[in-house]
């Protein structure tokens, strides 16, 4: 299916997401400034920081939903373009890497005239071009697999909203993703609803699922978190893993941040 | 019982002194129009003149020996009607018996002023368009193959109407043929420019607004007749039919509107259906015609549907063109000497017609809106 990778950053081949100095405005407000950060393959790295840090942005800017104006992001090893560069094009290279990152918004977004397993199906139909009984049957099994079988043939407007989350995951994974970012998921859900979607997510991470996530939800990123990146005004705070941004964090705004989420 | 009756007159009618004294002029007056339009009606008017006319106000100048090819075209869009039901409609039993009772009313009025195998004809149209109505909304098929179903009815109505000529063709049942037609024409040009409206191509874009601007701004009758003009200078070899000048000049006019209705559908459809598109790696193509589209028309098909009743009202014009519509049918039998003073009969039961269709297309407009509503979020 792919055409022949040849990374032109020389990475490990076992890092997945490469950025390097990586900057982003909206227009004269700069969001993300000199960002580095890599992903390796079946590393599940969680994004905190207050709301307006840019932490979505980042994770947006992963496929190309954002554009980036300097710096240099690679994905699965193929270079993201940059503004200028798709001002004249790029749509190529952006198809190419979005066939390889699922990613799952806060909202669901799901496609409200179609049922849920047509949800899931039209992608690899439309872009991969498979048969669509073949389509539908492995969408049947993803539904499965999150818990929704019974539901396939209902629309969206007829399943609550971790069901229609967990819909929304299966539609990603429809696309045999190498990487899945996740846009806050759980923000837009009542709380009993949250669990149910953690848990697929979860779930995802101990198959070894590469995962990218902007979340609120600290007790799930101490559990499934690899490494913890917290983000402070569009710069990258601190690196660590769990244990070591939550409980022994170096930076004082670390601190205030995590003292302010944590006490409730 | 009459308590409730007093209390409604008292609420609705003389709630106030104002109400009061307005109620008091309007209903005589009210009641005194209808009395005397009703005695016009019953009493006076000779309404032998629509009968003896009849072919002409409904088919125009067409051969009366190929007349099978209207009653095909008839059947055709009774079934084509019936089947647009299915999709929307419940053919629950009261719908069921006011469809009767209407196509026996009609039937039966055409069984006393033309004759009776011209009524026959008529409820067999009206039995297909119930049959179609049932078997559609039974068999639950895709809305696709009902759409294709519709589509080839119109294909085959023209085919079928076409060999004596288009010069020939004339009346309402021009009129309906016409605004069907127009109707779909305007649909896949009218999306094209409202995608082209927001093309990342600046020259598309450019394009596509300066044309939908210019169309607005001018009068329809222009442009059918600018279009009717030209066409012949374009292609002096070729003669194309008026009627087909015309559809064009329509066409080309109203898909203007349509591209203005399908722009505030896309601009409907939220930004995040569209980031979750390209998430999965959908091009332009895809994102359109599976995700963004059908989302945007369904916000805009209760205005599309208005639209065909502005092509219908619109359809009017075609006089200017040489061809004889409905209206111009009735136009055309007054100009006989012998109708002379039977002026009020046509243009009575021209209006009546106009009337009843207007009605039957604000109604599925407004069903429509109901029936989409539905299934929105």
């Amino acid at each position: 299916m792919n055409a022949i990778q040849i990374p032109e950053v020389t990475t490990s081949p076992n890092v997945i997401v490469s950025i390097s100095r990586l900057n982003k405005s909206f227009g004269a407000f700069h969001v993300l400034k000199d960002i580095d950060l890599d992903v390796g393959r079946g590393e599940v790295v969680v994004i905190i920081g207050a709301s307006g840090s840019g932490k979505s942005t980042l994770i947006r800017c992963v496929n190309g939903l954002e554009m980036y104006q300097s710096g240099r992001l690679t994905v699965d090893g193929f270079n993201m373009p940059t503004e200028a560069d798709r001002e004249i094009g790029g749509e190529k290279e952006l198809a190419r890497i979005r066939k390889g990152v699922g990613m799952v918004f806060q909202q669901f977004n799901l496609f409200p005239h179609m049922s849920a397993i047509d949800n899931v199906a039209i992608a690899p139909i439309r872009v991969r071009g498979r048969k669509p009984d073949e389509a539908k049957a492995t969408a049947l099994r993803l539904l499965d697999r999150v818990g929704l079988r019974d539901h396939a043939h209902k629309l969206p407007a007829q399943l609550s909203g971790g069901q229609q989350q967990r819909v929304a995951i299966a539609r990603s994974l429809a696309m045999e993703p190498h990487i899945m970012l996740f846009d806050e998921p759980t923000s837009a859900l009542d709380p009993e609803m949250v669990g149910e979607v953690l848990d697929v997510m979860r779930e995802l991470a101990r198959e070894g699922m590469t995962m990218m996530i902007v979340t609120h939800e600290m007790g799930f990123a101490r559990e499934v978190a690899d490494r913890v990146v917290y983000i402070d005004h569009g710069r990258i705070l601190e690196i660590g893993t769990p244990a070591e941004i939550f409980d022994r964090p170096t930076h004082e705004r670390t601190k205030t941040f995590l003292s302010r989420v944590l006490r409730h | 019982m009459s308590t409730v009756a007093l209390r409604w007159l008292h609420r609705n009618l003389f709630a106030k002194p104002f109400d009061t004294a307005l109620s008091l002029v309007v209903i005589p007056v009210l009641a005194w129009a209808v009395y005397a339009f009703a005695h016009w009606i019953l009493v006076d008017a000779h309404w032998e003149v629509v009968g003896g006319s009849l072919k002409v106000l409904m088919t125009g100048i067409y051969p009366a020996d190929q007349l099978w090819r209207a009653w095909f075209s008839v059947a055709t869009l009774c079934a084509m009607f019936g089947a647009g039901l299915g999709l929307s409609v419940r053919p629950g039993r009261a719908a069921l018996a006011v469809a009767a009772m209407v196509a026996a009313a009609i039937a039966g009025t055409i069984a006393a002023a033309v004759g009776v195998s011209a009524s026959l004809l008529t409820i067999a149209s009206a039995a297909l368009g119930v049959v179609a109505w049932v078997a559609v909304h039974h068999s639950k098929c895709d809305q696709r193959v009902v759409l294709a179903g519709l589509l080839a009815g119109v294909v085959a109505i023209f085919v079928v109407l076409s060999p004596p000529g288009f010069e020939v063709w004339g009346g309402l049942l021009l009129s309906v043929v016409l605004t069907i037609a127009v109707s779909i024409l305007t649909l896949p040009f009218g999306i094209l420019l409202a995608l082209g409206r927001q093309s990342r191509i600046a020259s598309v874009r450019v394009i596509s607004t300066a044309y939908i601007e210019t169309m607005r701004s001018v009068p329809l009758i222009l442009v059918v007749y600018w279009i009717w003009i030209i066409v012949p200078l374009l292609s002096p070899d070729t003669s194309v039919p008026s009627l087909l000048r015309g559809m064009a000049g329509y066409a080309l006019f109203f898909a203007a509107y349509v591209a203005e209705y399908v722009r505030s559908g896309l601009q409907a459809v939220p930004k995040g259906q569209i980031e979750a598109a390209r998430s999965l790696a959908m091009n332009s193509w895809t994102l359109n015609v599976d995700i963004v589209l059908p989302q945007a028309l369904r916000v805009v098909v209760p205005s599309l549907v208005g639209q065909v009743l502005d092509i219908f009202n619109g359809a009017t014009l075609v006089f200017i063109i040489g061809l004889t519509d409905f209206l111009r049918a009735g136009q055309m039998i007054l100009a006989d000497p012998q109708n002379s003073g039977r002026t009020y009969e046509i243009y009575v039961f021209l209006f009546a017609v106009y009337l009843a269709i207007g009605g039957a297309i604000t109604y599925a407009s407004r069903r429509l809106e109901a029936h989409l509503a539905r299934g929105s979020r």
